[in-house]
């Protein structure tokens, strides 16, 4: 067992020169290598953790923008279910108001109906009952209804004429109003009554398509008159009556 | 029977002798510093580790943490010289299984160049670290008495590395070559494996010595005191 000094100072140098060497081509390569990768590793940490907070940044976003979105459909519904309602209403106003309109209409038209229905009626039976009285006076005692007419309004002037001569004033002229011209003989009639009781009064015939069948006398102001619609009313009176309870009758079947 | 390589003369340059031990120590730095410029000739951070620089990472890493235990601190100087240490003895002690091949490590030469160096590394790096007078201030610490022993300390711990290194390699060497002569076919194959593995234990030692010498150097008294101690 011996040193070789001259070895032991190669050896020396040989340790140092290797020192040097993996210095140089092992322990800075792989530690710079490792500080590398891992500033790379940082590097990509830093900007995954940046992208990260950008991502949850734009999902807090995204979640206010979606919270608001939320809250205005709320309130879109809201304002439509209010504007649907309100058209709704306004609709079913407009509804009720047509249909009470409609009904107001129908009711007036089912009064003009009846008004027709009734005038007609009245009509029928005034000339049902003219022909009537005008067949009976002619039977039984073989007169004219104009004659008859004629003759009840004598009487009436007779009881009034006093009266007809105040209210005549300054008039000299009397009319007689038919709904058909009289026969020659009730107007003779007519006149002479009229000389009669009226002196000085002239008496003028005239004929009313509109006029109740009858004879109206005016004098001035005032008139004396016998038409048929005294009869006719009482016998509207009539038929309205028993129409009503009729109609009566029949609500209180239906509804019992 | 031959039991050093430095009795090997491979051959003559200028007069001077160039023994197996220095043409050993040239193969395995040849090995150690080819593999390496290999390795990491093309070193690209953005590139994945391969198979090969995974494994240099795992050993250069192993080593710093290593020291890095030791000295507290990261010391890439420290790294480099110890580390260096480790990796030349280890790979001459494998180097032990081819035949023929003398590691240089069984040479005493190699073994008391390298205990010189750390001998020497160790004030250098001491005053590197403190400064002269606070390095030579703490061979009387804590009193003038003990500046002889600090002394023989030191030059005794230098002693130790050398036999200690040459004393493993070399026995394991000596008791291979006598097996050999035994029993050729059994004995070698059973001590070539031992003496792998106290070839690396060597190496480990000796590194791990030599940071802690460095380590004790340029630390704190109170620390140093503490590994010592752990020694």
């Amino acid at each position: 067992m011996s040193i070789d000094w001259i070895t032991v100072v190669a050896q020396i140098a040989n340790f140092l020169v290797l020192v040097w060497l993996l210095k140089r081509f092992l322990y800075r390569p792989i530690l710079d290598g490792i500080d590398a990768r891992e500033a790379e590793i940082t590097r990509r940490m830093s900007e995954a953790r940046k992208a990260q907070e950008k991502a949850q940044a734009a999902e807090a976003g995204y979640r206010k923008q979606q919270a608001r979105l939320l809250a205005d459909q709320d309130a879109m519904i809201e304002q439509a279910l209010s504007a649907t309602e309100n058209e709704r209403d306004t609709l079913l106003a407009a509804a009720r108001a047509k249909l009470e309109q409609e009904q107001k209409e129908w009711h007036k038209h089912l009064e003009r109906e009846r008004h027709k229905f009734t005038a007609q009626l009245q009509r029928a039976g005034e000339e049902t009952l003219l022909e009537l009285t005008r067949k009976a006076l002619h039977d039984l005692a073989d007169d004219t209804l104009e004659e008859a007419i004629v003759r009840h309004v004598s009487k009436q002037l007779q009881v009034i004429a006093g009266e007809l001569s105040h209210a005549a004033g300054d008039s000299t002229e009397a009319v007689a109003s038919t709904r058909d011209a009289l026969p020659e003989a009730a107007r003779l009639r007519m006149q002479a009554e009229v000389e009669k009781l009226l002196p000085g009064m002239t008496l003028r015939f005239a004929t009313d398509p509109q006029q109740a069948p009858g004879l109206i006398l005016r004098v001035g102001g005032a008139q004396v008159a016998w038409t048929i619609d005294s009869y006719t009313d009482e016998f509207d009176a009539l038929l309205d009556e028993r129409t009503s309870a009729r109609v009566s009758g029949r609500m209180q079947n239906d509804n019992g | 029977m031959q039991i050093t390589p430095d009795e090997v003369i491979v051959f003559t340059i200028w007069g001077l002798d160039v023994n197996a031990t220095i043409v050993n120590t040239w193969i395995v730095m040849a090995l150690l510093v080819g593999i390496s410029r290999i390795i990491t000739r093309n070193l690209r951070a953005d590139v994945p580790p391969g198979r090969w620089r995974t494994a240099l990472e795992v050993i250069v890493t192993a080593i710093q943490s290593q020291i890095e235990e030791i000295t507290e601190k990261s010391a890439r100087h420290v790294m480099y010289f110890a580390g260096t240490l480790f990796l030349f003895i280890a790979l001459s002690n494998l180097l032990l299984v081819i035949p023929a091949f003398s590691p240089p490590t069984s040479s005493l030469s190699t073994t008391t160049a390298l205990a010189l160096s750390v001998l020497v590394a160790v004030p250098l790096f001491g005053v590197a670290k403190k400064g002269v007078r606070r390095y030579l201030k703490s061979y009387i610490e804590p009193s003038v008495v003990m500046l002889p022993f600090n002394i023989i300390g030191e030059f005794s711990r230098g002693i130790s590395l050398a036999i200690r290194l040459y004393g493993n390699v070399m026995s394991g060497a000596v008791i291979a070559a006598i097996l050999l002569s035994i029993a050729p076919f059994f004995f070698p194959v059973v001590m070539n494996m031992l003496g792998l593995l106290t070839g690396l234990i060597q190496a480990y030692i000796f590194g791990i010595l030599a940071a802690v010498y460095i380590s004790t150097a340029t630390a704190d008294p109170e620390p140093s005191a503490h590994k010592e101690d752990y020694l």
